[in-house]
């Protein structure tokens, strides 16, 4: 009997080898979210981080000159702004006082370059050279000079995974700066992003600046996403069709800087209790 | 037992280039599957149990190698899938004469479309994104960059053919 089990399967070996590997696939998706799967993850992420450190000059060489440029035209309309936000965060500061708002809590920076890309249909990440001995965290928000890149979702000791805004699962509560409108956004392919769920009656132009709002248990409030590029009324439909486009220029993303904010534990379980 | 050490060695070759080179030659967010041709390639050379052992191994990797955002197991499931599928072109006395034509490409092609479409009908699993649109943006391009790219080792073997 086991002769002839044992001859079945050197007779069918080439599928026996196929069910056995996909067996091995499925068990693996199944169990995805396991502490065991983080810390492979963690150590072959260290050894990848290493590898991809060396090539990383690549993309600095190629953009050094076209980057100066962009730096000074950037340093010139910064040095303008700085003045007036000066202006602004002195009065800002004495209305709070006069009305008794909560001061927003500062955080600090860990600064890190891009060291590699993962670029997988529709989800992108980056691999940054700051890991958990600099203080990165899973949860820690990814931003440059021009504003939201994405958030941390994966750690070694010096290296981390960053997941970008053009990942099909990061959300982002969002609003408009201008008219305080709030909604959702998300990235669906292309280079632009989706700013879902805000009604057809609600005020959104071209040329709104997009921030992340208070609403999001991710993101602090205040960091600039994007530029609404569109909007669109389809008929029967409740919600507008706006784009945005995003004020990161991913193409061109090597330094990045993880905020020292991790969400908020007492805020995301009270909420994922009062959804429960 | 040269041979697979050989085999592990280019394996290991291609699925460095795949996640820290290639990246840097992606147009918008499409990369041609370096380790999907090697796949092909050993189908095509050494049949199926190879290519699917290797499809699994470098599947696996490629999936670690996203960290905690990728989904473990999914790539080595499709790049199976892609090795197993490959290996049914395994013909010994014809291995130069098949990686060195139009076969080649086209089986690069097939393989390829197949990967991609079973990738995403597990990838968007309960996502709002259309399965349509996910393969008419990424699935279909990222395909045809791929075999351009599969091109290339097909004229070095045309090369090496004729000399």
């Amino acid at each position: 009997m086991l002769k002839r089990v044992y001859d079945i399967i050197v007779l069918f070996k080439e599928y026996v080898l196929l069910a056995v590997y996909l067996l091995i696939s499925i068990l693996l998706l199944a169990v995805n979210t396991t502490d065991q799967a983080r810390v492979i993850r963690g150590h072959v992420l260290t050894a990848a981080g290493v590898v991809q450190d060396v090539f990383g000059f690549i993309p600095n060489y190629f953009a050094l000159r076209q980057q100066n440029r962009i730096l000074r035209e950037q340093n010139l309309t910064l040095s303008d702004e700085v003045n007036r936000l000066r202006e602004a965060a002195l009065e800002n500061i004495r209305l709070r006082r006069l009305v008794g708002l909560r001061e927003q809590p500062a955080f600090g920076y860990v600064s890190a370059q891009v060291v590699g890309s993962q670029v997988q249909a529709l989800r992108n990440t980056a691999t940054i050279n700051a890991g958990t001995e600099d203080g990165v965290l899973v949860g820690m928000p990814v931003v440059t000079d021009q504003g939201l890149a994405g958030r941390i979702v994966s750690t070694g000791s010096r290296y981390a995974i960053a997941q970008l805004l053009y990942h099909k699962d990061l959300r982002v509560s969002a609003r408009i700066q201008r008219s305080r409108v709030n909604g959702i956004i998300r990235w669906t392919g292309g280079s632009e992003l989706q700013f879902a769920h805000v009604p057809k009656t609600l005020d959104v132009v071209e040329g709104d600046v997009v921030i992340t709002s208070e609403f999001s248990s991710l993101f602090p409030s205040g960091i600039r996403i994007g530029i609404v590029t569109s909007t669109r009324q389809l008929p029967g439909e409740l919600f507008q069709a706006i784009t945005v486009h995003p004020s990161v220029d991913f193409d061109r993303l090597e330094e990045v800087f993880v905020a020292k904010v991790v969400p908020d534990s007492s805020r995301v379980a009270l909420e994922r209790r009062t959804n429960d | 037992m040269t041979r697979w050490f050989i085999i592990a060695l280019i394996s290991l070759a291609v699925l460095l280039l795949q996640t820290t080179l290639i990246p840097f030659v992606a147009v918008g967010t499409i990369v041609p599957d370096l380790i999907l041709i090697w796949v092909v390639v050993l189908g095509i050379a050494r049949g199926q149990i190879t290519a699917s052992t290797v499809g699994f191994v470098l599947g696996l990797g490629l999936d670690l190698l996203a960290g905690d955002d990728g989904m473990l197991g999914l790539s080595s499931l499709t790049k199976t899938v892609a090795g197993f599928m490959a290996g049914y072109t395994f013909n010994e006395n014809k291995t130069m004469q098949n990686l060195s034509s139009a076969q080649f490409p086209l089986t690069v092609a097939v393989v390829s479309l197949v990967h991609n479409l079973l990738y995403f009908v597990i990838f968007l699993q309960g996502t709002d994104i259309s399965w349509n649109d996910a393969v008419l943006r990424h699935g279909i391009p990222a395909t045809a960059y791929t075999v351009l790219v599969s091109l290339i080792p097909m004229f070095i073997m045309a090369r090496r053919n004729r000399s």
